[in-house]
């Protein structure tokens, strides 16, 4: 599932890739051309991801042939997600969407199931979870044999990390809204999981495969390590958020402070 | 602080009052993450003393690891970050952080030292050598760490007693 970089498959991937950022950076025009503010940065980010996604689904990344399996699904899984999430993909839908498609895709984010998956815990299972029936059970193996299943646990990766960093960051707005504690404990918990998956790997490949030692004690180190960075930069964003949300009630106490009138006790729904 | 209004909030003077508890915690939070960043950099990439992986783990020291590890790393961002807002509300105590990341630090040592590298049978600190020295600074260390960094937060639970006491 992991070498045949030019299957149709591939190109296809490739192609939604390339054609998610086109879609991105013409929303993103049509809001500045309204007038309102949107930082390139976020533009920057949702390109930087897709571009990630369309070059692992081409290019083979090098090293063995597990290592190099295990380098693309953390760019598929990890990285691109990650990046994604930065750009604020539903923020934007929302902002630049006509009020029809708006109205449905509020609809969709408030649906029963999203609110299930939206809760952190549920997304933590969904991704890391997955990866462990995919190493630990007859999956890989199979996904050998049959290139859609090898294509079908591609999209799972993708849908199951970007769920996971849109849940842990929440720059979105979520159904509900699930407090700090609660998305820093699915991330710790999806850490520790990914961690130890990553271990056991070392010692043992998949069932029904057979990679030489070396390529294992690489594409291992290479999970663990390389799931470190993501964890701590998903680790930063959600403190970074918390430290600005705290300067600004910082801000609101002492203007209240200052003898002001206290802003009434409404419930913001995001900005 | 008798202001009759029923609904503000209970009062909370924004800036300037000294946040102990928080100090402390955020300095456990960065001393957990900076005990587990040196067994990871020193001990098992400089070194090459600790192993990636022994075949013969058990299954609870490796989830033990694990959970360390994840959250070591979480740790100590959510610690820097918490001591950033104690900067932006001017109400960092210094002595009550240095004691938390010490005790933070030393905690989280002897924990590795005792309960993951001898009850649970996780990688030793060093191999095909005599363990106990090693064991033994280890875990000396750890509990030197923990005793400074109690002496430490108690300085800062009398610091603050005495200067409440003065100022009432």
């Amino acid at each position: 599932m992991q070498h045949q970089q030019d299957g149709p498959l591939a190109l296809l991937a490739a192609g939604l890739a390339v054609g998610g950022a086109v879609v991105q950076a013409l929303a993103a025009a049509r809001l500045r051309r309204r007038g309102d503010r949107w930082s390139p940065l976020r533009d920057l980010s949702f390109t930087a991801g897709a571009a990630v996604l369309a070059a692992v689904a081409l290019i083979a990344p090098p090293g063995g042939t597990f290592t190099s399996h295990m380098a693309q699904h953390l760019a598929t899984g990890m990285v691109a997600p990650l990046l994604i999430v930065l750009g604020r993909p539903v923020t934007l839908a929302l902002r630049s969407l006509p009020p029809g498609g708006r109205r449905r895709l509020l609809a969709v984010l408030r649906s029963r199931p999203v609110a299930a998956l939206a809760y952190p815990p549920v997304a933590a299972l969904l991704d890391v979870g997955g990866l462990w029936l995919l190493y630990r059970g007859p999956l890989f193996a199979a996904a050998h044999e049959r290139a859609w299943l090898g294509a079908l646990i591609h999209v799972h990766v993708f849908a199951a990390g970007l769920l996971f960093a849109a849940v842990v960051c929440a720059l979105d707005p979520l159904p509900s809204r699930p407090g700090i504690v609660l998305r820093g404990a699915a991330l710790v918990g999806a850490g520790a999981a990914h961690a130890v998956l990553a271990r056991t790997l070392y010692a043992a490949p998949p069932p029904g495969t057979a990679f030489g030692a070396r390529d294992l004690a690489a594409a291992a180190e290479l999970m663990y390590y390389g799931g470190d960075l993501v964890e701590i930069a998903l680790a930063a964003v959600v403190g970074l958020r918390w430290y600005a949300a705290s300067g600004r009630r910082l801000a609101r106490e002492s203007r209240r402070g200052a003898g002001c009138e206290a802003p009434p006790a409404s419930a913001s729904y995001g900005q | 602080m008798a202001t009759p209004a029923a609904s503000q909030p209970p009062a909370q003077p924004s800036r300037g009052r000294p946040l102990r508890a928080r100090s402390a915690w955020s300095g456990a939070l960065i001393g957990v993450g900076i005990a587990a960043f040196v067994d990871e950099t020193v001990f098992h990439q400089l070194l090459h003393w600790h192993h990636f992986y022994d075949r013969s783990t058990p299954g609870v020291a490796l989830v033990s690891d694990g959970l360390f590890h994840a959250f070591g790393w979480f740790a100590v961002v959510i610690g820097l970050v918490l001591v950033a807002d104690l900067r932006q509300r001017a109400g960092l105590v210094r002595r009550a952080l240095v004691g938390g990341i010490l005790a933070g630090a030393g905690a989280f040592q002897l924990y590795d030292g005792t309960v993951q590298h001898k009850l649970m049978g996780l990688h030793q600190i060093r191999y095909h050598v005599d363990l106990v020295p090693y064991d033994l600074t280890w875990n000396v260390l750890a509990v030197v760490f923990i005793g400074v960094g109690a002496v430490l937060l108690r300085g800062a639970a009398r610091g603050l007693n005495s200067a409440s006491a003065q100022s009432s």
